[in-house]
């Protein structure tokens, strides 16, 4: 009996100890894992508004949440998706609409943001923030001369999503089409049937707002 | 002190974690396609490794023989999910990229292998060296993995460009069956310098 | 299909041994027989199949942001995630330890097959890696099931293998540095190679090419060499 005591009495003692030292650290940490979140992703929201900020000097932490605070607002489409708007300095109208995207790659599911400009029809700019593709051939999906090159394109014409499409390397022509990745073929497919899904999902809140 | 240096420094070759000891091979394959995320691994570990050791060693006299597996998870899992925060609080970039394998230190086997061969038999103090030595000799063969799969894969190190622009990334270096390769190879290398043959 | 999909995906193509490098020291260490090998394997595919699915139990109703409000509204914004790691691992060693238990009672001679291997399953990583992805990916339950049970498959189908090739191996003439440890990871890169070759098979393909009215269809022609 006394070595069931023992036992029990241990295994308390410890329960007790661990669940302070976690709740503890949780507790000191949270405000700041989350603002990091938050933090994390402003700057990917902004990256699709075509803002570069790769100079890390240039844009530190303060101004890059001091210009989302100013020029970006979230608002919910008239079906309930999310939506960032881009507002020039002063400007009432925003100039820039952005919604997330997200669909399968290869390996795993890719998360980004496309920003459109006043028009609704022209992007303004891409960015994936999280995938698990292969480094340097789908990963390549995040380097900024893939990105680039979707700017100007049209996601949308006359009210209607553009068949957009993601082709060989090399062989994009229009301005329906982007050049694919060299060795990654599924990840650009992937690429593209996420663009036409959601470009999809939003054509009727941006017809209406198109209209006003 | 003769013995305390041994601790500390047999780990890093004679008798390193991992290519001696067959312990922890999962994350020194997973998470040494850069430098930076094997480096900051290998201190998330060092740090859990020593930590571990010198409080499982502190309880040795009153561990129950029957819960003794459960509280050490119970002491590892705690120790893991602090060094998980303070990722995410001060280093989310890399947190980030670590994704699960910062998790996966619970069944790292160094941790509980450490734990288990040493900590329950050695005073606190020793435990804790001997925990430091582990730490830093995974470290040191996660960032040599690290370093050939980045050089080869991306011809840069540490994030900075080594080879010139010409070079053509080799991608095998970053999948999986190129660092497989490249640890056997590290192995053999090591094993030839030490003279140490398995039957 | 999905399911099918799934489990293809989670044996061939993202094996989760020979991809995510997870439940390697068991592998290394216990891959010298075969029949030692194939126990252990039966073993973690056991376990596996049941721990994913109560692990998704777990994070669904207790951990997650917000999931414990079937207890009481007022819990809705209490967000336990910060404690996954130490609930999964102990739902693990008691699910191990209930295994154990239940077989050693039931079907005793399994239980003397598998001996040592059953307790050792609680640190090998893929079984936490397994829940872990599992909740990274937020699968529904079905798919968590479907998930726990082909990874362990595959992961068997490894370790079954790589005993094959080790007993092979044993009358091979290598430099003395290179045996054991070395060569069975230079094997394991070749194996990891080989089952490269199923990357981007999805049974479900037809169906994830969505297109907006009046499309050509999409070029269909794969690029063998892709990643």
């Amino acid at each position: 009996m006394r070595e069931e005591t023992k036992t029990l009495t241990f295994a308390a003692v410890i329960c007790v100890a661990c669940s302070l030292l976690l709740s503890g650290t949780a507790a000191v940490l949270k405000t700041r894992i989350e603002a990091n979140q938050k933090y994390d992703e402003q700057r990917n929201i902004l990256k699709a508004f075509g803002i570069k900020m790769t100079d890390k000097t240039a844009w530190p932490r303060e101004k890059i949440e001091a210009a989302f605070e100013d020029n970006v607002a979230e608002i919910k489409t008239d079906n309930g998706l999310p939506l960032y708007t881009w507002s020039d300095d002063g400007a009432t109208k925003p100039s820039k609409y952005a919604f997330p995207i997200s669909g399968k790659g290869l390996w795993g599911n890719l998360y980004g943001y496309v920003a459109v400009e006043a028009d609704l029809e022209t992007i303004a700019g891409i960015t994936f923030y999280k995938h698990e593709e292969t480094a340097g051939l789908g990963a390549e999906i995040e380097k900024a001369y893939f990105q680039d090159q979707f700017v100007g394109k049209k996601l949308y014409e006359a009210g209607l999503p553009t068949p957009f499409t993601i082709t060989k390397p090399g062989m994009a022509k229009g301005d329906i089409e982007v050049d694919g990745i060299s060795g990654a073929t599924l990840t650009s497919q992937g690429v593209q049937n996420l663009l036409r899904k959601d470009s999809a999902a939003y054509a009727d809140s941006f017809k209406i707002r198109r209209e006003n | 002190m003769a013995s305390a240096k041994k601790l500390l420094m047999d780990p890093f070759s004679d008798n390193n974690p991992i290519t001696v000891q067959v312990l922890g091979i999962c994350s020194a394959l997973a998470v040494t396609v850069k430098v930076e995320t094997a480096l900051v691994m290998a201190l998330a570990l060092t740090a859990v490794v020593t930590l571990s050791n010198f409080v499982i060693s502190l309880m040795r006299n009153t561990i129950p023989s029957g819960i003794r597996m459960i509280v050490e998870m119970a002491v590892i899992s705690s120790l893991v999910i602090v060094a998980d925060q303070i990722l995410k609080a001060f280093l989310f970039d890399i947190s980030k990229q670590l994704s699960v394998f910062v998790g996966l230190i619970i069944t790292n086997c160094i941790v509980m292998g450490r734990a288990e061969a040493f900590a329950l038999q050695n005073p606190p103090g020793a435990s804790a060296l001997d925990g430091l030595g582990n730490g830093i000799g995974y470290g040191i063969v996660l960032i040599s993995v690290a370093s050939i799969r980045e050089i080869l894969g991306f011809g840069s190190w540490f994030g900075i460009r080594l080879l010139p622009e010409s070079y053509v990334p080799n991608g095998l270096a970053l999948l999986a069956p190129g660092a497989f390769i490249i640890l056997g190879l590290l192995i053999w290398l090591q094993r030839t310098i030490t003279k140490r043959v398995e039957d | 299909m999905e399911y099918i999909s799934i489990a293809v995906e989670a044996i061939f193509v993202k094996n989760i041994l020979l991809a995510y490098f997870l439940g390697m020291c068991s592998f290394l260490a216990c891959s010298k027989k075969v029949d030692t090998a194939v126990g252990l394997g039966f073993a973690v595919v056991f376990v596996l199949t049941i721990t994913v699915p109560v692990n998704w139990l777990i994070s669904h109703f207790l951990l997650e942001p917000g999931a414990l409000k079937w207890l009481s509204p007022s819990f809705n914004d209490l967000d336990l995630s910060f404690l996954t790691f130490i609930c999964f691992i102990a739902t693990i060693a008691s699910m191990v330890q209930l295994v154990e238990m239940v077989l050693d009672k039931f079907f005793p001679r399994l239980y003397h097959a598998l001996g040592i291997f059953l307790p050792l399953i609680t640190v090998n990583c893929a079984i936490l890696g397994a829940s872990l992805f599992m909740a990274k990916d937020q699968m529904a339950l079905g798919e968590a099931t479907v998930y726990g049970f082909s990874s362990g498959v595959g992961w068997l189908l490894a370790i079954a293998s790589m005993a094959a090739i080790r007993k092979k191996l044993r009358y091979s003439d290598l430099p003395s540095g290179l045996k054991g440890l070395g060569i069975t990871m230079i094997t394991t890169g070749l194996m990891a190679m080989a089952f490269m070759c199923f990357a981007g098979i999805s049974l479900e393909k037809k169906k994830e090419n969505i297109s907006p009215p009046a499309v050509q269809p999409i070029d269909d022609q794969r690029n063998p060499e892709d990643n």
